[in-house]
């Protein structure tokens, strides 16, 4: 549609804007600068202040320009004596009922009323003053709030219920005496508020501010880049001064986050200044870490891989990467693997739950990963939420579901055995009895087809297979799906009914499908679902494949896997290994390599002599966490690169220490494969270095130099050699993020894949309890770098695990007593938490409580295509420690 | 916005909000009217109503909220069967009304705000309810009582006190 535009006349000069526009927007595209205090590009306009005001000469009319949209023949001046005149009132007006703190006010000079003020020139106020209100008393670490500087401007407000979804605050009462306020006016940590932070950033003045900051001060240099936590790939400004953080905050024009960020993205940076972080190498001699030079490092690890390789062959080396580390890192890092090291050997840590993505989305729809845009989610009328909290796991994807459901109108159709947060705002909740998904999911299926709700174009252009899988799913009728899920079968044939009417149906799934022991099926399963629906590609409903770091998608394009080349090429694709070959100059190994738990089981049989580690803490985070230890315990040799001595690191024979996210240049590619530059805010920490030029040293101290200088180089060969990465450089990344492109979705029909429900094997006798393991909001991953946050380490409570009143009722327990959670493989002793979010038979543990806590329960049982193991329940029991209670 | 009754009812439970709220079930711009029948029905807005209207309307509980409080005729406690509103407008305060609101508060012994435990009297305050030239004034229900003195407040409250 071309619509005509509209011609005004704006300071005399002809302009002319979309129909749609407002004269603000007009002005600014003008290179008109008007002041607004209440106007946000990503929140519904209010006119609430009325600074914005210009004049139209015709009429001699006063109007607040971000909320009048522009007509023909307009004769705007945003700068007459009467403007000028009424927006000094308007000022002074809202100095009068401000204290006069500005001095000592740490919002200073970032302070939108000071600077409207006085590019107004307005000073000294002659108005009376009016009593204020008092500071209210927070005991949280993150955010207080000052509503005497309030100008009531309602930004924080629609940010918490426009952008966030919270619904945190509001304003309560009227005319002097209203302020935004919680619900029955309580401090922020007895509110739905989950310090996001966003209202923190939009609020043009001190009222509400960052609370319990480690350094303070003017910033002298602010630097985009991207948030280190989850895989939603938040924008972030850093803001340094003297090489310290003074401030993250959100990135209003990211087109992933729009202004807004989670708790840990706000506060949770800060780990960069742990005085944990490790400032040199070390070397450990009798059992000791002694502090040596980079060279002196370097050396003993370059002697212990040569010597190992000579003796035991390149087959008794392995790598792990991370999916924490840049793009560029895992590139090198594959290829000082394949190429020095001579191993296919090499694993990271995000393939433990993303195989199963990798396996089950290929074999269907031919992707590696997610198949729309974040953008795309927000778009859909129905959104399927299944084995994920998003909530806790990926915030930004939660602001997006909730968005999508309150101001677009979609139906949130949840699948979650826990009550989690989202469940309030599901249209329809179903329950199923842990591991029973792809029953659940077969059965939706099979009403899709029964009731021929199939998208009949889709199936017979873009799809094969549809027979078989029809046949198979014979057997899934709902009253069979019923038995095995719990779930009514009327409510399987309406979740079907809903999904399928839905012009665009979303998928969105996490951890909870692709760390089942069949991980690959439920994949397929759901993938199923969306073929037979049409809902893959533009214009329609998406598969969402939630990541839980950073990079964990970046690390597994980058071919940190034992099986796949950079961008998913084969280890065994002769074109493949040609052009790798030819570029590297090195015979690449053959046959695929060991995943990093067969490498740990390898190393405990003997067969593994030496591991190098790149910031991943296999002993906290992989299952069986006493085995794990064990084994790299026997190692020969073992060299960890990390920002912490983590529990890994401690077992290490080197330690090298390596910069921090902050501390450095590269990208990250998130869960919907947009491509973002990091950028280097700080100086390394210490004489610690990069990832990236670590990896580079210690090839040169092999005697086989890699000849990059910097990532940009990296990312230049990586665009040249990774069909996935065609495109990506940086120039083009400085102006805007890139989302990879249609290399994700292949050529070739897409195809059903048939997939059999398999029932968990019955527990063993003695653990009637199913463990889930998940995330909390305030706590990353294994913790290593939350629990060294200043302010989320303050909300970190003792282990506990959480069950239901009636579990609690028959086990004769209450809140706080002290449990022991026992499963077959090991057990722990934590507090109890009696929560309401659980049914009958179901606890939960957080993941990131250290010392290998939760993981220790898990014994290592692996999916048999992705030999990635099940790690989100196990079977335990619960016993009361006697003496207790 | 319209008048409202005030009436007295015994506390209502969830169930009977709830009956109340469903009828009004995905329509926003319900609110208001809802508050009205509401009101009418209990004589106030029960606190534990926000967070059923909120879901059944899809708003957020804080919005409820703060629409509530934004109109003063919105009551999220039982208000007496006689709501006494004593003007405290810039004209009745220069003709004594400080003095008027201090009887008022004395004979029923009552806050601003308050109720008395047999619900017949609620004690508030107004600003200019617009008959400046009977000032002082007192409205009772919807009865405005003009030109107040003590002697007349104690006609009209005094009875009140006697009972206490
Ligand atoms: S921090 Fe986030 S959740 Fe809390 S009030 Fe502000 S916007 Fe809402
Ligand atoms: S607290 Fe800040 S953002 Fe919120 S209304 Fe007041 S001035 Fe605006
Ligand atoms: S942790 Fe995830 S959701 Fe939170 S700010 Fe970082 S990227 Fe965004
Ligand atoms: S910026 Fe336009 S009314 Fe506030
Ligand atoms: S001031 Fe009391 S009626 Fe006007």
């Amino acid at each position: 549609m071309n619509l005509e535009a509209i011609t005004i006349t704006l300071n005399g000069r002809e302009v002319s804007g979309q129909p749609g526009m407002t004269v603000l927007d007009l002005a600014r595209e003008s290179g008109v600068a008007v002041p607004t205090l209440c106007h946000d590009p990503h929140l519904d306009p209010v006119g609430a202040c009325r600074i914005c005001i210009v004049e139209d000469e015709r009429s001699g009319a006063l109007m607040a320009s971000c909320v009048t949209p522009i007509a023909p023949g307009m004769v705007i001046n945003t700068e007459s004596p009467r403007v000028q005149e009424r927006r000094k009132t308007i000022i002074k007006l809202m100095l009068a009922s401000h204290p006069d703190s500005c001095l000592v006010c740490d919002k200073g000079n970032r302070c939108q009323l000071r600077k409207v003020a006085s590019d107004i020139g307005v000073g000294l106020v002659e108005f009376q003053r009016i009593p204020q209100l008092a500071t209210i008393e927070e005991v949280n670490p993150f955010i207080e709030r000052d509503l005497s500087k309030c100008i009531l401007c309602a930004k924080c407000i629609r940010a918490c219920q426009e952008l966030v979804g919270e619904g945190a605050i509001d304003y309560l009462g009227r005319g002097f005496a209203s302020k935004p306020a919680t619900l029955g006016d309580l401090p922020l940590e007895k509110s739905e508020c989950t310090f996001c932070g966003t209202c923190v950033a939009l609020c043009p003045t001190g009222a509400i501010m960052e609370k319990d900051k480690v350094y303070t001060g003017t910033t002298t240099t602010t630097v985009h880049t991207v948030c280190p936590f989850c895989g939603c790939g938040c924008g972030v400004y850093l803001e340094v001064k003297d090489n310290r953080l003074v401030r993250v905050r959100p990135d209003a024009d990211s087109s992933l986050s729009r202004s807004t960020l989670c708790v840990k993205g706000s506060y949770g940076c800060d780990f960069v200044h742990s005085s944990d972080r490790l400032s040199s190498p070390m070397v450990k001699v009798n059992g000791n870490f002694g502090v040596v030079s980079w060279e002196e490092a370097l050396g003993v690890v370059a002697d212990a891989f040569k010597r190992i390789k000579e003796t035991h062959g390149s087959s008794s080396l392995v790598v792990f990467g991370s999916s924490k580390c840049t793009n560029e890192e895992n590139y090198l890092l594959q290829r000082f693997a394949r190429c020095v090291l001579s191993t296919n050997n090499i694993d990271n840590g995000s393939r433990l739950y993303n195989a199963a993505t990798h396996v089950g989305l290929w074999e269907t729809v031919g992707c590696r990963g997610t198949t729309n845009s974040f953008d795309d989610l927000e778009r859909s009328q129905v959104i399927l939420v299944i084995g994920t909290d998003p909530t806790s796991s990926a915030p930004l994807v939660e602001y997006a579901i909730k968005r999508a459901v309150k101001r677009n109108g979609a139906k949130l159709l949840l699948i979650d055995p826990r009550q989690t947060k989202l469940v309030s705002w599901a249209n329809l909740w179903l329950k199923p009895k842990v591991g029973t998904d792809v029953a659940l999911i077969n059965g939706m299926a099979k009403v899709i087809i029964d009731e021929n709700m199939l998208d009949k174009e889709c199936v017979a252009g873009k799809t094969t297979n549809l027979e078989t899988l029809a046949k198979d799913l014979q057997e899934y009728t709902p009253g069979y799906v019923e038995k095995i899920t719990g779930i009514p079968s009327d409510d399987i044939c309406h979740a079907a009914r809903f999904f399928a009417k839905a012009g665009r149906a979303s998928i969105v799934y996490g951890d909870g499908i692709t760390q089942n022991i069949n991980g690959v099926g439920s994949v397929a399963a759901l993938a199923n679902l969306a073929l037979m629906t049409g809902n893959i590609g533009d214009g329609r409903g998406g598969i969402y494949a939630l990541q839980m770091e950073n990079n964990a998608q970046g690390a597994c394009d980058m071919g940190t896997l034992p099986d796949f080349l950079p961008g998913y090429q084969g280890v065994e694709d002769a074109q493949a290994r040609k052009i790798f070959e030819a570029r590297w100059g090195c015979q690449l190994p053959v046959g695929v390599g060991l995943t990093a738990l067969e490498a740990i089981s390898g190393a405990e049989e003997g067969k593994m002599r030496g591991m190098y580690i790149v910031g991943e803490n296999p002993a906290v985070s992989f299952p069986n966490s006493n085995l794990v230890r064990q084994a790299l315990e026997s190692l020969d040799f073992l060299v960890v690169q990390d920002i912490f001595l983590t529990e890994t690191a401690k077992l290490a024979k080197v330690v090298l220490p390596v910069a921090s996210f902050a501390e450095k240049e590269g990208t990250f590619t998130n869960f919907d494969g947009t491509v973002q530059r990091i950028r280097k805010a700080l100086e390394p920490f210490g004489n610690s270095l990069p990832d990236w030029e670590v990896i580079l040293r210690l090839a040169t101290t092999m005697n086989s130099s890699m000849p990059y200088s910097s990532p940009q180089e990296v990312m230049k060969e990586i665009a040249e050699l990774v069909p996935l990465y065609q495109g990506v450089n940086y120039a083009k990344l400085d102006v805007k993020s890139y989302r990879l492109g249609k290399g994700q979705i292949a050529s070739e029909k897409m195809k059903f894949s048939p997939v059999k429900y398999i029932p968990q094997p019955s527990p063993e006798d003695g653990y009637p309890l199913t463990l889930f393991v998940g995330t909390t909001l305030y706590q990353f991953g294994s913790g290593s770098r939350t629990l060294r946050a200043s302010r989320l380490r303050k909300l970190l409570p003792e282990a506990f695990v959480e069950l239901s009143k009636s579990d609690s009722r028959k086990l004769k327990v209450k809140d706080g007593d002290r449990v022991k959670v026992v499963s077959p493989t090991g057990e722990v002793a934590v507090l109890v938490r009696i929560s309401d979010t659980l049914n009958q038979g179901m606890v939960f543990m957080p993941a990131f409580f250290p010392e290998g806590l939760v993981n220790g329960l898990f014994d290592i049982v692996l999916d048999p295509r992705t030999k990635a193991p099940a790690l989100k329940t196990c079977q335990v029991r619960l016993e009361r420690i006697e003496g207790d209670g | 916005m319209a008048k409202l009754k005030t009436k007295i009812k015994a506390e209502p439970s969830l169930a009977q909000i709830g009956k109340l709220v469903a009828e009004y079930r995905g329509q926003k711009w319900a609110l208001i009217p809802l508050f009205q029948v509401m009101q009418d029905e209990f004589g106030y807005i029960p606190p534990e109503s926000i967070d059923l209207i909120a879901k059944a309307l899809g708003l957020f509980p804080v919005q409820v909220q703060g629409v509530i409080s934004f109109y003063a005729q919105l009551y999220t406690k039982p208000q007496g069967r006689n709501v006494v509103r004593v003007c405290r407008g810039t004209a009745c305060h220069v003709r004594g009304g400080k003095t008027i609101l201090k009887l008022a508060k004395q004979y029923l012994g009552l806050e601003e705000g308050e109720t008395t435990p047999d619900y017949e009297y609620t004690l508030e305050t107004v600003a200019c309810i617009g008959v400046c030239a009977l000032a002082p004034n007192i409205v009772i229900g919807t009865t405005t009582y003009g030109h107040m003195n003590p002697k007349k407040v104690a006609q009209l409250l005094g009875e009140r006190k006697g009972r206490e």
